[in-house]
């Protein structure tokens, strides 16, 4: 533990507030998180619906801004940054994994996972050798040119999972991965972060799935908008 | 900074993917495209037919007005449609009209700035080589008849201030009518004989344009003797045919006393043409009671074919506009329906760092390319419907080199235009609204 401390946080929330006004009354959908995530850590995100589970992931994600509170990424405060900067932050620093795969229909495998690249301006071939590789990885050398309709829902996740790691993004974020998936899809898809993460990624699965839960090295459960249980926190420990 | 990233984005690089990504959104939904495309293809194509329609109809008729001559004031005499005219003449039996050498030698003394004037005066008879015969006009004029009339000599000369002089049996005839009376021979050298004098043909003139063509439409243009001319001095017709003509055919009896059939002024000055007009009709009308002229005046009529021009341009500008407009609302409407559609890509792009400017980008491509290819398609199809008409109905049509480029530079300042809504709607999105878009 002692270790781990002594590491520079990659994700560190600070009294993050997030506040929807609903009609007349105001909502609190995240009410005073503090949370700091270590590099190579591997955490499931659990809750109720409405516990803030999105509105926290949106947030981590970039692509909401807490209204009270802090949020730093690899150090640097990305609370308050412009539009612009907030896209910039995503595409170099994030790699999303959607529950619906979120393709692009209209592209081909090997496009849809130089997408992150294209907005960063790789140039062509070294995006081209990038996504061959990742496809490779992720065990779909011999579909690069389909196009996500002639793929199956799980060979469609992990086209995602590669997209999500075309930046070499510091945090993966993947939310309800396994959702759409049957148990013998979902389970390669598992299998497929473990092996992210044995490589020292950063992964953050939310989830309400409790066996996914237990695969993770960490787990945080939020319930009103606030952390609950922190299986890091000394309190919670068992 | 700011110019950095300016740079990279329209680097070549980008643009080119830009580009095939635009085709391949276009492509996924190839009828809507193609119809999107339509209401532009069909704005660019009637604009350039148009032009080249209405560029050739009115070049015909300036070219027409131009062949008179442009500083000239052209008087005719004509028989007046006067009622009270017949009543007086008819004891005398002999129609007395027209322009008199009075009339000119009053205009050359009034109005300022008459450059030349040309006299003429025409007899209608039939003109016979051996048995070859045309009922055409005898014109007689003065030596820089073909100068001041913008019309050629093709063979020999035309007659010399000598001949007049000496009013010798000269004549040069029109090029339809040497056709008609020496149709297997060479006419300058030999003769044409009108009743009982010949005149040698010293020349071939080319026909006369203005007339041929404005005339040759109204009649029937096998059995027409527009156009057939002889020329001969002045001098040389009064001599043989006296003041008063006379004309036998078939069966009744005509006589004329015209002193001039037709008097051509030329002005000197281009900018004095409209007031010395002014002058002439005060002369004409103090010394006429009798509407027994006609005053032509080419460079009015050139002003009012300008006019007429300038008319027609404003009706086919807004006719243009008003086809372009169609079509990019065309174009937006599909636009906004297309960024709907496509909601969740646009947050799935933002997510993963696409800044509203790459979104903005992306549509505005794709709504370019759509007017682009529109406009490219108008321009072929624009630039054929002219040959076509051309080709079947015999019609002069001018395609000016400033009309394609013109229409294909609208319709794709068009798709800008309306593409840039859709565009600023697609980047303006919240990207965690638009992910969660169904």
């Amino acid at each position: 533990m002692a270790a781990q401390s002594d590491l520079e946080p990659v994700i560190e929330l600070r009294g993050v507030e997030k506040h929807y006004q609903m009609g007349d009354t105001l909502v609190k959908a995240l009410n005073g998180i503090d949370l700091k995530i270590l590099p190579g850590d591997y955490i499931s995100i659990l809750g109720p619906s409405g516990c803030g589970k999105s509105t926290l992931l949106n947030i981590l994600g970039c692509l909401d801004q807490p209204t009270i509170g802090q949020y730093f990424l690899s150090g640097q405060d990305v609370s308050h940054l412009s539009d612009d900067d907030l896209s910039q932050v995503r595409g170099k620093r994030l790699g999303f994994i959607f529950q619906s795969y979120n393709l692009i229909q209209q592209l081909t495998v090997l496009e849809n996972i130089e997408v992150p690249l294209y907005y960063q301006g790789v140039p062509e071939e070294e995006s081209r050798e990038i996504a061959i590789d990742l496809a490779r990885k992720v065990g779909l050398e011999k579909r690069l040119d389909h196009r996500p309709t002639e793929l199956s829902g799980g060979q469609q996740q992990r086209v995602a999972i590669a997209r999500a790691l075309s930046n070499d993004p510091a945090v993966i974020l993947a939310d309800e991965a396994t959702g759409n998936l049957d148990s013998k899809s979902g389970g390669d898809i598992l299998r497929i972060f473990d092996e992210l993460n044995a490589e020292g990624k950063t992964l953050i699965l939310i989830t309400h799935d409790e066996g996914m839960a237990k695969r993770t090295s960490r787990t945080i459960r939020l319930k009103d908008g606030e952390v609950a249980f922190d299986s890091y926190r000394e309190e919670d420990k068992p | 900074m700011k110019v950095h990233t300016l740079i990279r984005e329209l680097s070549p690089f980008r643009l080119k993917r830009s580009v095939l990504l635009g085709i391949k959104s276009l492509w996924m939904h190839k009828l809507r495209s193609l119809l999107t495309a339509m209401g532009i293809v069909f704005g660019v194509c009637s604009v350039i037919a148009m032009l080249a329609i209405g560029e050739g109809a009115s070049y015909e008729a300036q070219q027409q007005i131009k062949d008179l001559g442009s500083q000239n004031i052209i008087l005719e005499s004509v028989k007046s449609t006067d009622s009270t005219t017949a009543g007086e003449q008819e004891r005398s039996l002999i129609l007395e009209y027209g322009l008199t050498y009075r009339d000119i030698a009053q205009i050359r003394a009034t109005v300022p700035g008459v450059q030349v004037m040309i006299p003429s005066r025409e007899v209608k008879d039939f003109l016979w080589n051996e048995a070859y015969n045309v009922d055409g006009v005898t014109l007689g004029t003065v030596p820089w008849f073909p100068e001041m009339r913008n019309r050629r000599v093709i063979r020999g000369r035309f007659f010399t201030d000598l001949e007049m002089a000496h009013s010798s049996p000269v004549c040069v005839l029109s090029r339809s009518l040497s056709r008609k009376l020496f149709p297997l021979t060479e006419a300058v050298g030999d003769t044409v004989r009108i009743s009982t004098s010949y005149f040698r043909v010293i020349g071939v003139i080319e026909d006369d344009m203005s007339v041929a063509n404005a005339e040759a439409d109204t009649k029937n243009k096998g059995d027409s003797n527009v156009g057939m001319e002889m020329m001969v001095p002045l001098s040389t017709l009064e001599d043989h045919f006296g003041e008063v003509i006379f004309k036998y055919r078939s069966g009744s009896f005509e006589a004329e006393k015209v002193e001039l059939s037709e008097v051509t002024v030329r002005i000197d000055d281009p900018t004095q043409v409209m007031s010395a007009s002014q002058a002439i009709r005060h002369i004409l009308e103090r010394n006429h009671k009798k509407v027994d002229y006609k005053m032509t005046v080419p460079l009015e009529l050139l002003r009012q074919a300008e006019r007429t021009k300038q008319i027609f341009n404003i009706v086919l500008g807004s006719i243009a506009a008003i086809s372009l407009l169609v079509g990019g609302i065309g174009i937006m409407n599909i636009m906004l329906a297309t960024v709907t559609e496509r909601t969740r890509e646009i947050g799935i792009r933002r997510a993963l760092g696409a800044k509203k400017k790459d979104i903005v980008i992306q549509f505005l491509i794709e709504t370019v390319m759509l007017s682009g290819v529109g406009g490219l398609i108008g321009v072929a199809v624009g630039l054929a419907i002219p040959l076509i008409i051309t080709h079947f109905a015999g019609m002069v049509t001018i395609i000016e080199f400033w009309s394609p480029a013109m229409a294909f530079t609208i319709s794709v300042v068009t798709g800008v235009l309306f593409g840039i809504y859709p565009a600023r709607r697609a980047a303006g999105m919240n990207p965690v609204e638009a992910l969660r878009h169904e």
